[in-house]
């Protein structure tokens, strides 16, 4: 896609050599097409909204009209300082957005373009209202860059934007951008640093902003603070949603729609405007993927109903005697849950909660609905910190801690509804079980767990077109994938038919035989009473009962617990 | 000292209804308008048409202009909230920036508007009100209009104090948007409420508008920064409060202003912004709201 | 005489996937008929179901007084003279307990709201005291109390509970079976759905066991109370 859009910038260049109007419609374009790259990376992968995106184009602008003008530097240092500056403004600005989501996300960073102008036209350095003039055209050799050479070298740039977009969306970063996207709370329950790559997110769209604005200044020759303003956040949002989030030339095509419309359509000045805003509703009620992602729909369609076909095809090996390679804890106590007590607005969902697990066992907690066995698997991942008392994971204490840190030690967790990361394949979704291996690796090592699971017919369906008994079994092997020496599982019998509950039944013996310490919830006692070496049993929050299955099966509060007393 | 305070108190009260309608909206739709202050250019605008056609008193405007602004409410739930809401709370967020497109250059294109703000009928034809104060200090001058902004003010919030305190529909359409769920299991219609509800909103900006139209002209390209005004005193004084968006206006409109005689206009506007941003870090719940379920 | 409510051969669940597979109930007029099972044996899929809210009907028929149901919206039905206390009460927790209570008559004719107010009150004395708080100041037992005196607002002919004993002191659940006895004396129908199994039995006339989706066991109360089946349906069966 990006080679033939590289091929239509090199025909377009040459033809359009003797038109000076062309060549400049086509060197706003390549001016532009770096922004917008950025915040589909934000909006389209990390799913952050930002309106404040022409507030690092003007830093890059700024800063290259200060530097080279002010300071005399050349542009060659002044444009990658802009750019620098953009990135530190960027983490700061994902500090904050960590903080929001939905609309006061967009308002916050919409505060933030507005400081971003608000401070440009305040500043006497920055020219105040009439900006910086006679910035001089950047210098290659003996190559002044301007008019036709400022073409190529816009789109030198730009295209490199798009090349490093698609290597970096690619590797680890993009599987962490998709993994947020799709499931931020699965995301970090596997041991992705979810806040982390969300401040990526945003430095990284800010620094291609800036390196636009940097050529904007540069090619001609003038910054003011009215070209930064947040009609241009409004345009650079206008060329993603019409182009496509998350699609590298989706933006590039989106920034080229509208910077030609922009120039070609200057005697329909408010009519134009009146069918971007109506292509904008119409765009995020019809396809929200954006023109590109539409073009593409028949041939996702089509892959995806070939996946599902190929899927039903009857070469599927036998799930039973699934074996997991072994794994050792690095303590002979895995977890251990010392008095924890988790309050909500006045309601106490755990109360002093007290066990410790031996490495290697299977350890079944039950209980009737809203006993806290959610929030105790929550507390114990780092979701949610608790009231009071501490959890300890391999000897280490961990009270407190994020979730992908925890998730990091080796510990799995799959969810009582099965959160898997819907708009990614089967494979992808156990690739990111595992975060931290490295590409190759992590998808051999994903394709050989699935085959031994006998999943392998699955791996390239869309995890959203899945049964949802395969789902749960998909899951299962998301947690598998980071051999994780303790594995909580909520609820993985829920919705299963028979046949898939016995092949979860092998699944979860061959793990604990494997010698991963497994903590599972369950309210099927068939399973718990057939798999479990030990069950705990809470009640309103506390431990009601805690030993070997018959024990607990013939415990008179345990039957009280679940059917109330006969009496 | 005191003039300012009234000048600011008057564009205040604007802000305050912007910020209003947005809360009400807000509530019914959980989608945050950025087509308010949009909304509130038209308002204007048609009140302003309705007088030069049909040369009528502008009250009578004044009610023209709030009933379109209704229908329009009405439409805008229909054609772009209801249909975007499916796409999330950002992809609502963002068709109602497209809505703001539409409606800025949209109203350009009708003749008689275009672009250039128009001057409005006073409300009342009596220029000012002098008070002396005390012996020795000039007296102290209110225009007529801020005096009538302010009652009309007041006239709006206690319409929509009664209609939501003390109706049987009013509280049915508060109930909804507090439970959507709670409110069909008891028979509530959630669509029509948020219809209505989105109609109220865009009926309170038209209506914020018009009563401002002579201190501020009607028309123009102003809309976008009444919005973010809007914005600012909504989070100042707390989005999910209906009174701390009023008193987050009038607080704006009065720091606006004194800023602006203190240190001019270039400082004044980044000032009232990062006074957004900082609320929104320190104290996202507002000065008025309070912080639900946080209680541990 | 057909029943108020007759439900067969449902199939129901969430998307694609069937958690109610095959189910048969039937409701008589004035009836308190109570449905039991394990956690995620189906019963309040079966409830959202029957209200036509958040799940997706795949098969099977639901018939209330005379009407079937799959055209039926969540709206619609309280006119019709079904409704239900939802699991997590969904009561409007910022308007006061009056405002919560007066809001359930909506679908009715409203002409005797006060007199059917004050009755609301004589029946929860409780609820009469904080009837100017807002509702989510209230404990758990009073708001599963206003939770119903909402639904009562909406004179119902049925009146169906999700698990109303989740979460709440003994007292207070043995003070809302109660006054489920005294609903259906006075004519109103029961459909509970509760996880306390011997609690509930002592209260309704009949009930329905599901297990896994389908019908385990039904009966009279006081034949399921003596059976032996319900506690391995709840606590897993001879295996282990």
């Amino acid at each position: 896609m990006l080679a033939a859009f590289a091929v239509v910038v090199v025909v377009f260049g040459v033809v359009a050599r003797a038109d000076a109007g062309l060549v400049q419609a086509g060197t706003y374009v390549a001016i532009f097409a770096p922004a917008a790259i950025g915040l589909s990376v934000l909006l389209g992968n990390v799913n952050q909204i930002s309106v404040g995106q022409a507030g690092f184009f003007g830093i890059g602008a700024y800063a290259v009209g200060y530097l080279t003008v002010n300071q005399g530097l050349p542009f060659w240092i002044a444009a990658p300082a802009g750019i620098v500056v953009a990135a530190i403004v960027g983490v700061a600005l994902g500090f904050i957005a960590l903080r929001f989501r939905g609309h006061y996300l967009a308002m916050a960073t919409l505060a933030f373009g507005l400081i971003a102008v608000g401070v440009f036209h305040a500043s006497p350095l920055l020219g105040r209202a009439s900006g910086i003039t006679g910035i001089p055209f950047p210098q290659l050799g003996p190559l002044t860059l301007n008019g036709y050479p400022a073409y190529w070298a816009a789109w030198i740039v730009a295209l490199g934007a798009a090349l490093l977009t698609l290597i970096v969306l690619r590797g680890r970063a993009g599987r962490a951008f998709e993994a947020i996207r799709n499931d931020e709370l699965a995301a970090e329950a596997v041991g992705v640093p979810t806040r982390f790559w969300k401040i990526v997110a945003f430095a990284y769209a800010g620094a291609l902003a800036a390196a636009g604005g940097a050529m904007f200044a540069a090619f001609l020759g003038l910054v003011n603070p009215d070209a930064v303003g947040v009609a241009l956040s409004v345009d650079f949002l206008l060329m993603v949603v019409l182009g496509g989030g998350g699609l590298v030339a989706g933006a590039l095509f989106g920034a080229a729609l509208i910077g030609f419309l922009n120039v070609a359509g200057h005697q329909y000045d408010n009519w134009r405007e009146v069918v971007y805003g109506g292509l904008v509703i119409a765009f995020v009620v019809f396809a929200p993927s954006g023109i590109l992602g539409a073009a593409r729909a028949p041939f996702v369609r089509a892959r995806r109903a070939a996946a599902a076909k190929a899927a039903r095809a009857p070469s599927r090996a036998e799930g039973h005697g699934t074996s997991f390679p072994a794994v050792r804890a690095p303590s002979d106590e895995p977890l251990r849950v010392d008095g924890v007590t988790k309050r909500f607005a006045g309601l106490i969902a755990l109360d002093d909660v007290s066990f410790a697990l031996r490495a290697g066992t299977l350890t079944s907690i039950i209980g009737p609905n809203g006993a806290g066995k959610t929030t105790l698997f929550n507390a114990i991942c780092g979701i949610g910190r608790p009231s009071a008392g501490r959890i300890a994971i391999g000897g280490v204490d961990v009270t407190g801690r994020r979730p992908h840190r925890i998730a990091a030690l080796g510990v799995g967790r799959t969810f009582q509804n099965a959160r898997l990361f819907d708009e990614m394949t089967v494979l992808e979704n156990v690739v990111a079980g595992a975060p931290r291996a490295h590409g190759k690796d992590a998808a051999a090592n994903a394709s050989a767990l699935l085959a031994r699971m006998g999943l392998a017919h699955l791996a390239g369906v869309l995890a959203k077109d899945l049964p949802f008994g395969e789902r749960r079994r998909v899951e299962l092997a998301r947690a598998a994938a980071s051999e994780p020496w303790l594995l909580l599982a909520d609820e993985p019998a829920a919705g299963l038919n028979g046949d898939e509950r016995r092949r979860l039944h092998a699944d979860l013996a061959a793990l604990r035989d494997a010698g991963t310490t497994v903590l599972l919830i369950e309210h099927d006692m068939k399973l718990v009473m057939a798999i479990s070496q030990r069950v705990i049993v809470l009640n309103f929050g506390k431990v009601i009962a805690d030993g070997d299955v018959a024990t607990v099966r013939n415990d008179p509060a345990v039957v009280a617990a679940y059917l109330g007393t006969a009496s | 000292m005191l003039q300012l305070l009234i000048a600011g108190l008057t564009v205040g009260s604007e802000y305050g209804l912007i910020a209003l309608g947005i809360h009400i909206i807000l509530r019914a739709t959980r989608a945050v308008s950025f087509a308010q202050g949009e909304f509130a250019i038209v308002g204007g605008l048609i009140a302003l048409s309705i007088v030069d056609a049909l040369h009528v008193s502008v009250w009578i405007a004044l009610a023209g202009a709030t009933l379109a602004g209704f229908a329009l409410g009405i439409a805008f739930e229909r054609v772009v909230l209801r249909p975007a809401g499916r796409a999330g709370e950002t992809g609502a967020t963002i068709a109602t920036i497209g809505t703001v497109f539409v409606l800025l250059y949209g109203h350009a294109l009708v003749p008689s508007w275009g672009s250039e703000p128009h001057p409005f009928t006073p409300f009342w034809p009596s220029s000012n009100v002098t008070l002396s104060l005390s012996k020795g200090e000039p007296p102290l001058v209110i225009p007529a209009q801020s005096i009538w902004v302010a009652a009309l003010l007041a006239v709006a919030l206690v319409a929509l104090y009664l209609f939501f305190e003390r109706t049987y529909y009013g509280k049915a359409i508060r109930a909804a948007a507090d439970n959507p769920l709670g409110a069909r299991l008891i028979g509530i219609d959630v669509r029509s409420t948020r219809a209505i509800s989105v109609g109220l909103g865009i009926a309170l900006a038209a209506y914020a508008g018009t009563i401002i139209g002579p201190i501020t002209l009607v028309g123009g390209a102003a809309g976008f920064a009444l919005t973010i005004k809007g914005f600012v005193a909504a989070i100042l004084g707390g989005l999910e409060s209906p009174v701390g968006c009023v008193a987050g206006g009038l607080v704006v409109g009065v720091l606006e202003a004194l800023v602006t005689a203190q240190f001019g206009n270039d400082v004044a506007e980044p000032i009232v912004y990062a006074l957004l941003l900082v609320m929104l870090l320190v104290r996202p719940q507002g000065l008025f709201g309070r912080r639900d379920a946080v209680r541990d | 005489m057909s029943r108020l409510l007759a439900i067969d051969d449902l199939h129901a669940g969430y998307g694609a996937i069937d958690v109610l597979r095959g189910v048969f109930l039937g409701v008589d007029a004035g009836e308190f008929v109570a449905v039991l099972g394990p956690n995620g044996a189906g019963k309040s899929t079966l409830l959202r179901t029957i209200s036509r809210y958040g799940t997706s009907l795949h098969g099977g028929r639901i018939r209330f007084d005379g009407t079937d149901l799959k055209q039926v919206s969540t709206e619609r039905l309280v006119r019709l003279g079904c409704v239900h206390v939802p699991e997590g009460r969904q009561l409007f927790g910022t308007m006061s307990v009056e405002d919560n209570l007066r809001l359930g008559a909506f679908a009715t004719n409203r002409a005797a709201l006060a007199r059917d107010l004050q009755a609301m009150y004589d029946r929860f004395p409780q609820l009469a005291s904080r009837k100017d708080q807002p509702a989510r100041t209230l404990s758990g037992g009073e708001q599963q109390m206003l939770a119903i005196g909402r639904a009562l607002m909406a004179k119902p002919k049925l009146l169906m509970l999700d698990e109303p004993s989740t979460g709440l002191a003994p007292q207070i659940v043995e003070q809302i079976f109660a006054l489920a006895g005294d609903l259906t004396r006075e004519g109103t129908a029961l459909l509970v759905v509760e996880q306390n199994a011997y609690l509930t039995l002592r209260h309704a006339h009949r009930a329905y066991v599901l297990e896994g989706g389908s019908n385990a066991l039904s009966g009279t109360a006081e034949e399921l109370a003596a059976n032996p089946r319900i506690k391995e349906i709840y606590l897993g069966g001879s295996a282990g």
